[in-house]
Protein backbone atom coordinates (compact mmCIF):
# COMPACT_ATOMS: atom_id res chain seq x y z
CA UNK A 1 0.00 0.00 0.00
CA UNK A 2 2.61 2.63 0.68
CA UNK A 3 4.39 1.74 -2.40
CA UNK A 4 1.51 2.63 -3.97
CA UNK A 5 0.94 5.89 -2.59
CA UNK A 6 4.77 6.69 -3.22
CA UNK A 7 4.45 5.83 -6.90
CA UNK A 8 0.91 7.59 -6.54
CA UNK A 9 2.73 11.22 -4.94
CA UNK A 10 5.74 10.87 -8.09
CA UNK A 11 2.76 10.52 -10.69
CA UNK A 12 1.25 13.36 -9.11
CA UNK A 13 4.61 15.50 -9.47
CA UNK A 14 4.90 14.22 -12.79
CA UNK A 15 1.30 15.35 -14.04
CA UNK A 16 2.34 19.01 -12.07
CA UNK A 17 5.64 19.44 -13.92
CA UNK A 18 4.60 18.37 -16.92
CA UNK A 19 1.32 20.93 -16.44
CA UNK A 20 3.50 23.90 -15.68
CA UNK A 21 6.36 22.99 -18.18
CA UNK A 22 3.14 22.85 -20.76
CA UNK A 23 1.89 25.90 -19.52
CA UNK A 24 4.78 28.43 -19.27
CA UNK A 25 6.68 26.81 -22.57
CA UNK A 26 9.23 25.48 -21.36
CA UNK A 27 11.81 23.24 -23.02
CA UNK A 28 12.54 21.11 -20.65
CA UNK A 29 10.78 17.76 -19.86
CA UNK A 30 7.84 17.60 -18.06
CA UNK A 31 9.47 15.17 -15.64
CA UNK A 32 12.76 17.27 -14.65
CA UNK A 33 10.42 20.01 -13.93
CA UNK A 34 8.47 17.61 -11.58
CA UNK A 35 11.56 16.55 -9.79
CA UNK A 36 12.59 20.53 -9.19
CA UNK A 37 9.31 20.76 -7.47
CA UNK A 38 9.49 17.27 -5.35
CA UNK A 39 12.87 18.22 -4.40
CA UNK A 40 11.40 21.80 -3.52
CA UNK A 41 8.70 20.35 -1.71
CA UNK A 42 10.78 17.86 0.51
CA UNK A 43 13.26 20.63 1.15
CA UNK A 44 10.33 22.81 2.66
CA UNK A 45 9.11 20.10 4.40
CA UNK A 46 5.35 20.38 2.63
CA UNK A 47 6.25 16.78 1.61
CA UNK A 48 7.36 14.40 3.70
CA UNK A 49 9.97 11.84 2.50
CA UNK A 50 8.44 8.95 4.36
CA UNK A 51 4.97 9.44 2.48
CA UNK A 52 6.80 8.35 -0.88
CA UNK A 53 9.98 6.77 0.26
CA UNK A 54 8.99 3.12 -0.69
CA UNK A 55 7.69 3.65 -4.11
CA UNK A 56 10.83 6.10 -4.85
CA UNK A 57 13.20 3.22 -3.63
CA UNK A 58 11.55 0.32 -5.78
CA UNK A 59 11.10 2.53 -8.85
CA UNK A 60 15.36 3.50 -8.67
CA UNK A 61 16.10 -0.37 -7.63
CA UNK A 62 14.31 -0.87 -10.99
CA UNK A 63 15.72 2.22 -13.05
CA UNK A 64 18.03 -0.12 -15.33
CA UNK A 65 15.24 -2.47 -16.65
CA UNK A 66 12.79 0.66 -16.89
CA UNK A 67 14.54 2.09 -20.03
CA UNK A 68 15.64 -1.50 -21.55
CA UNK A 69 12.79 -0.80 -24.12
CA UNK A 70 13.95 2.50 -25.15
CA UNK A 71 17.44 1.30 -25.46
CA UNK A 72 16.55 -1.20 -27.71
CA UNK A 73 15.58 1.22 -30.04
CA UNK A 74 19.24 1.93 -31.07
CA UNK A 75 18.54 -1.42 -33.25
CA UNK A 76 16.77 1.09 -36.04
CA UNK A 77 20.65 2.92 -36.19
CA UNK A 78 22.23 -1.10 -36.09
CA UNK A 79 23.49 -0.78 -39.93
CA UNK A 80 25.25 3.02 -38.94
CA UNK A 81 28.82 1.07 -39.11
CA UNK A 82 31.59 3.45 -38.76
CA UNK A 83 29.43 6.10 -37.27
CA UNK A 84 29.24 4.01 -34.22
CA UNK A 85 32.84 3.56 -33.62
CA UNK A 86 33.18 7.42 -33.84
CA UNK A 87 30.48 8.19 -31.44
CA UNK A 88 32.13 5.29 -28.91
CA UNK A 89 35.56 7.58 -29.45
CA UNK A 90 33.43 10.52 -28.46
CA UNK A 91 31.59 9.09 -25.40
CA UNK A 92 35.22 7.90 -23.82
CA UNK A 93 37.07 11.17 -24.48
CA UNK A 94 34.13 13.01 -22.93
CA UNK A 95 33.73 11.13 -20.07
CA UNK A 96 37.58 10.78 -18.94
CA UNK A 97 37.69 14.47 -19.61
CA UNK A 98 34.34 15.06 -17.68
CA UNK A 99 35.70 13.09 -14.63
CA UNK A 100 39.43 15.20 -14.50
CA UNK A 101 37.53 18.68 -14.94
CA UNK A 102 34.77 17.44 -12.15
CA UNK A 103 37.46 16.14 -9.81
CA UNK A 104 39.57 18.77 -10.09
CA UNK A 105 37.12 21.96 -9.71
CA UNK A 106 35.61 19.94 -6.36
CA UNK A 107 39.23 19.21 -4.94
CA UNK A 108 40.47 22.47 -5.63
CA UNK A 109 37.29 23.77 -4.08
CA UNK A 110 37.12 21.45 -1.03
CA UNK A 111 41.29 22.50 -0.47
CA UNK A 112 42.29 18.78 -0.49
CA UNK A 113 44.47 19.45 -3.63
CA UNK B 1 3.38 -13.81 -29.33
CA UNK B 2 4.25 -9.79 -29.18
CA UNK B 3 2.56 -10.14 -25.65
CA UNK B 4 5.71 -12.08 -23.82
CA UNK B 5 8.20 -9.23 -24.96
CA UNK B 6 7.58 -7.73 -21.84
CA UNK B 7 8.21 -11.14 -19.21
CA UNK B 8 10.94 -11.97 -21.77
CA UNK B 9 12.57 -8.61 -21.27
CA UNK B 10 12.45 -8.57 -17.62
CA UNK B 11 13.72 -12.58 -17.06
CA UNK B 12 16.81 -11.23 -19.39
CA UNK B 13 17.27 -9.12 -16.88
CA UNK B 14 17.35 -10.77 -14.36
CA UNK B 15 19.50 -13.40 -15.79
CA UNK B 16 22.03 -9.82 -16.45
CA UNK B 17 21.87 -8.98 -12.74
CA UNK B 18 22.70 -12.88 -11.87
CA UNK B 19 25.81 -12.44 -14.10
CA UNK B 20 27.16 -9.79 -12.73
CA UNK B 21 26.86 -11.22 -8.93
CA UNK B 22 28.60 -14.08 -10.21
CA UNK B 23 31.36 -11.77 -12.11
CA UNK B 24 31.59 -8.38 -10.77
CA UNK B 25 32.81 -6.42 -13.77
CA UNK B 26 31.20 -3.08 -14.62
CA UNK B 27 31.88 -4.14 -18.25
CA UNK B 28 28.69 -6.88 -17.83
CA UNK B 29 26.40 -3.91 -17.10
CA UNK B 30 22.80 -5.52 -17.07
CA UNK B 31 21.12 -3.12 -18.95
CA UNK B 32 23.76 -3.40 -21.71
CA UNK B 33 23.62 -6.69 -21.61
CA UNK B 34 19.92 -7.17 -21.91
CA UNK B 35 19.60 -4.29 -24.57
CA UNK B 36 22.01 -6.46 -26.59
CA UNK B 37 20.63 -9.76 -25.97
CA UNK B 38 17.02 -8.15 -26.46
CA UNK B 39 18.87 -6.34 -29.82
CA UNK B 40 19.80 -9.82 -31.07
CA UNK B 41 16.83 -11.55 -30.28
CA UNK B 42 14.60 -9.58 -32.17
CA UNK B 43 16.99 -8.73 -35.52
CA UNK B 44 16.92 -13.15 -35.40
CA UNK B 45 12.90 -13.26 -35.44
CA UNK B 46 12.43 -10.22 -37.90
CA UNK B 47 10.15 -8.36 -35.14
CA UNK B 48 9.66 -4.70 -35.69
CA UNK B 49 11.04 -2.69 -33.23
CA UNK B 50 7.25 -0.80 -33.12
CA UNK B 51 6.06 -4.02 -32.16
CA UNK B 52 8.44 -4.85 -29.11
CA UNK B 53 8.44 -1.08 -28.18
CA UNK B 54 4.45 -1.44 -28.03
CA UNK B 55 4.31 -4.62 -26.06
CA UNK B 56 6.91 -3.49 -23.33
CA UNK B 57 5.07 0.24 -23.12
CA UNK B 58 4.35 -0.54 -19.15
CA UNK B 59 7.95 -0.14 -18.41
CA UNK B 60 8.92 2.96 -20.26
CA UNK B 61 5.42 4.42 -18.88
CA UNK B 62 7.58 4.35 -15.69
CA UNK B 63 10.55 6.14 -16.51
CA UNK B 64 8.62 9.60 -16.04
CA UNK B 65 8.24 9.31 -12.30
CA UNK B 66 11.25 7.42 -12.10
CA UNK B 67 12.83 10.98 -12.87
CA UNK B 68 10.94 12.57 -10.21
CA UNK B 69 12.53 10.06 -7.90
CA UNK B 70 15.55 10.81 -8.81
CA UNK B 71 14.74 14.30 -6.15
CA UNK B 72 15.00 11.60 -3.07
CA UNK B 73 18.51 10.92 -3.19
CA UNK B 74 18.74 14.96 -3.58
CA UNK B 75 16.46 15.31 -0.63
CA UNK B 76 18.37 12.26 1.29
CA UNK B 77 22.13 14.53 0.75
CA UNK B 78 21.08 17.19 2.23
CA UNK B 79 23.22 17.73 4.85
CA UNK B 80 26.26 17.63 2.66
CA UNK B 81 24.89 19.87 -0.36
CA UNK B 82 24.62 22.16 2.30
CA UNK B 83 27.57 22.11 3.92
CA UNK B 84 29.47 22.04 0.73
CA UNK B 85 26.95 23.51 -1.65
CA UNK B 86 29.93 25.91 -3.43
CA UNK B 87 32.46 22.99 -4.27
CA UNK B 88 29.37 20.72 -5.47
CA UNK B 89 27.66 23.44 -7.49
CA UNK B 90 30.66 24.61 -9.12
CA UNK B 91 31.73 21.19 -9.50
CA UNK B 92 29.14 19.70 -11.41
CA UNK B 93 28.33 22.82 -13.60
CA UNK B 94 31.62 23.03 -14.74
CA UNK B 95 31.91 18.91 -15.24
CA UNK B 96 28.39 19.11 -17.29
CA UNK B 97 29.33 22.24 -19.26
CA UNK B 98 32.42 19.71 -20.39
CA UNK B 99 30.55 16.79 -21.26
CA UNK B 100 27.84 19.00 -23.33
CA UNK B 101 30.84 20.75 -25.16
CA UNK B 102 32.43 17.41 -26.57
CA UNK B 103 29.38 16.13 -27.44
CA UNK B 104 27.97 18.87 -28.78
CA UNK B 105 31.61 19.91 -30.77
CA UNK B 106 32.42 16.58 -31.88
CA UNK B 107 28.64 16.61 -33.78
CA UNK B 108 29.36 19.81 -35.15
CA UNK B 109 32.87 18.67 -36.18
CA UNK B 110 32.23 15.15 -37.72
CA UNK B 111 29.05 16.68 -38.96
CA UNK B 112 26.66 14.37 -37.73
CA UNK B 113 23.06 14.07 -37.89
CA UNK B 114 20.87 15.16 -35.62
CA UNK B 115 19.84 12.90 -33.50
CA UNK B 116 23.61 11.57 -32.79
CA UNK B 117 24.77 14.98 -31.93
CA UNK B 118 21.73 15.24 -29.48
CA UNK B 119 22.89 11.97 -28.05
CA UNK B 120 26.32 12.67 -27.60
CA UNK B 121 25.23 16.04 -26.07
CA UNK B 122 23.18 14.19 -23.53
CA UNK B 123 25.72 11.65 -22.55
CA UNK B 124 26.01 12.59 -19.27
CA UNK B 125 23.08 12.61 -18.42
CA UNK B 126 21.15 9.48 -16.77
CA UNK B 127 19.52 7.56 -19.37
CA UNK B 128 15.71 8.41 -18.50
CA UNK B 129 16.75 11.96 -18.58
CA UNK B 130 18.04 11.69 -22.28
CA UNK B 131 15.26 9.93 -23.27
CA UNK B 132 12.98 12.50 -22.08
CA UNK B 133 15.40 15.21 -23.98
CA UNK B 134 14.88 13.20 -27.46
CA UNK B 135 11.77 13.63 -26.91
CA UNK B 136 12.20 17.32 -26.36
CA UNK B 137 14.07 17.89 -28.85
CA UNK B 138 13.33 15.20 -31.77
CA UNK B 139 16.43 13.14 -31.37
CA UNK B 140 16.45 9.34 -31.11
CA UNK B 141 15.08 7.44 -27.70
CA UNK B 142 17.43 4.41 -28.44
CA UNK B 143 20.56 6.52 -29.95
CA UNK B 144 20.19 8.38 -26.49
CA UNK B 145 19.83 5.71 -24.48
CA UNK B 146 22.26 3.77 -25.50
CA UNK B 147 25.18 6.40 -25.60
CA UNK B 148 24.20 7.66 -22.24
CA UNK B 149 24.86 3.64 -20.87
CA UNK B 150 28.22 3.73 -23.25
CA UNK B 151 29.38 6.81 -20.93
CA UNK B 152 28.34 4.96 -17.59
CA UNK B 153 30.14 2.03 -18.72
CA UNK B 154 33.61 4.07 -19.49
CA UNK B 155 33.36 5.74 -16.49
CA UNK B 156 32.47 3.11 -13.96
CA UNK B 157 35.34 0.83 -15.79
CA UNK B 158 38.42 3.41 -15.97
CA UNK B 159 36.72 6.19 -14.17
CA UNK B 160 38.90 5.33 -10.58
CA UNK B 161 42.47 4.69 -12.08
CA UNK B 162 41.78 7.83 -14.66
CA UNK B 163 41.55 9.73 -11.71
CA UNK B 164 44.20 7.96 -9.70
CA UNK B 165 46.26 8.68 -12.73
CA UNK B 166 45.21 12.47 -12.91
CA UNK B 167 45.87 12.72 -8.99
CA UNK B 168 41.93 13.39 -7.94
CA UNK B 169 41.72 11.62 -4.48
CA UNK B 170 39.18 13.60 -2.29
CA UNK B 171 36.37 11.08 -1.87
CA UNK B 172 33.91 14.31 -2.74
CA UNK B 173 35.78 14.68 -5.58
CA UNK B 174 36.14 11.06 -6.84
CA UNK B 175 32.28 10.58 -5.97
CA UNK B 176 30.97 13.75 -8.12
CA UNK B 177 33.10 13.16 -10.69
CA UNK B 178 31.80 10.02 -11.42
CA UNK B 179 28.14 10.78 -10.75
CA UNK B 180 28.43 14.16 -13.19
CA UNK B 181 30.42 11.90 -16.08
CA UNK B 182 28.24 8.39 -15.46
CA UNK B 183 25.17 8.92 -13.96
CA UNK B 184 23.80 5.79 -12.26
CA UNK B 185 26.25 3.64 -13.49
CA UNK B 186 29.44 5.56 -12.02
CA UNK B 187 27.73 5.80 -8.93
CA UNK B 188 27.03 2.10 -8.26
CA UNK B 189 30.91 1.97 -9.20
CA UNK B 190 31.49 4.57 -6.42
CA UNK B 191 29.28 3.07 -3.38
CA UNK B 192 32.43 0.23 -3.58
CA UNK B 193 34.61 2.92 -3.04
CA UNK B 194 33.64 4.32 0.27
CA UNK B 195 30.22 5.69 1.78
CA UNK B 196 31.08 9.75 1.21
CA UNK B 197 32.22 8.76 -2.64
CA UNK B 198 29.28 7.21 -3.10
CA UNK B 199 26.48 9.90 -1.74
CA UNK B 200 28.23 12.90 -3.32
CA UNK B 201 27.86 10.24 -6.69
CA UNK B 202 24.31 10.48 -6.28
CA UNK B 203 24.35 14.67 -5.40
CA UNK B 204 26.41 14.73 -9.02
CA UNK B 205 24.11 13.04 -11.28
CA UNK B 206 21.30 14.70 -9.75
CA UNK B 207 22.95 17.88 -10.22
CA UNK B 208 24.68 16.95 -13.53
CA UNK B 209 21.19 15.50 -14.41
CA UNK B 210 19.41 18.48 -13.99
CA UNK B 211 22.01 21.06 -15.59
CA UNK B 212 22.21 18.92 -18.89
CA UNK B 213 18.41 18.92 -19.25
CA UNK B 214 18.51 22.95 -18.85
CA UNK B 215 21.10 23.78 -21.03
CA UNK B 216 20.26 21.51 -24.23
CA UNK B 217 17.05 22.49 -24.44
CA UNK B 218 18.27 26.25 -24.75
CA UNK B 219 21.57 24.58 -26.88
CA UNK B 220 19.25 23.05 -29.78
CA UNK B 221 16.40 26.24 -30.17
Amino acid sequence: MRLLIGIAWLWAFLGLGSAIAGAVGLPLPGSVVGMLLLWGALESGAVRLAWLDRGAGSLLALLGLLFVPAGVGFLQYAGAGRVWLAVAAVVAVGALATLAVTGHVVQRAVGGA
Amino acid sequence: MPELWLPITAAVYAGALLLRRRVRSPLLNPTLVTMAALGALLAAGHVPYARYAGATSPLTALLGPAIVALAVPLHREREMLRRHAAPLALGALLGATCAIAVGYGAGVLLGLAPDWAIALSSQSASSPISIALAGELHGAAGLSAVVSVLAGVVGATLGPRWLDLVRVRHPMARGLAHGVASHGIGTGRMIDETRLAGATAAVGMGLGGVIVAVALPLLWT
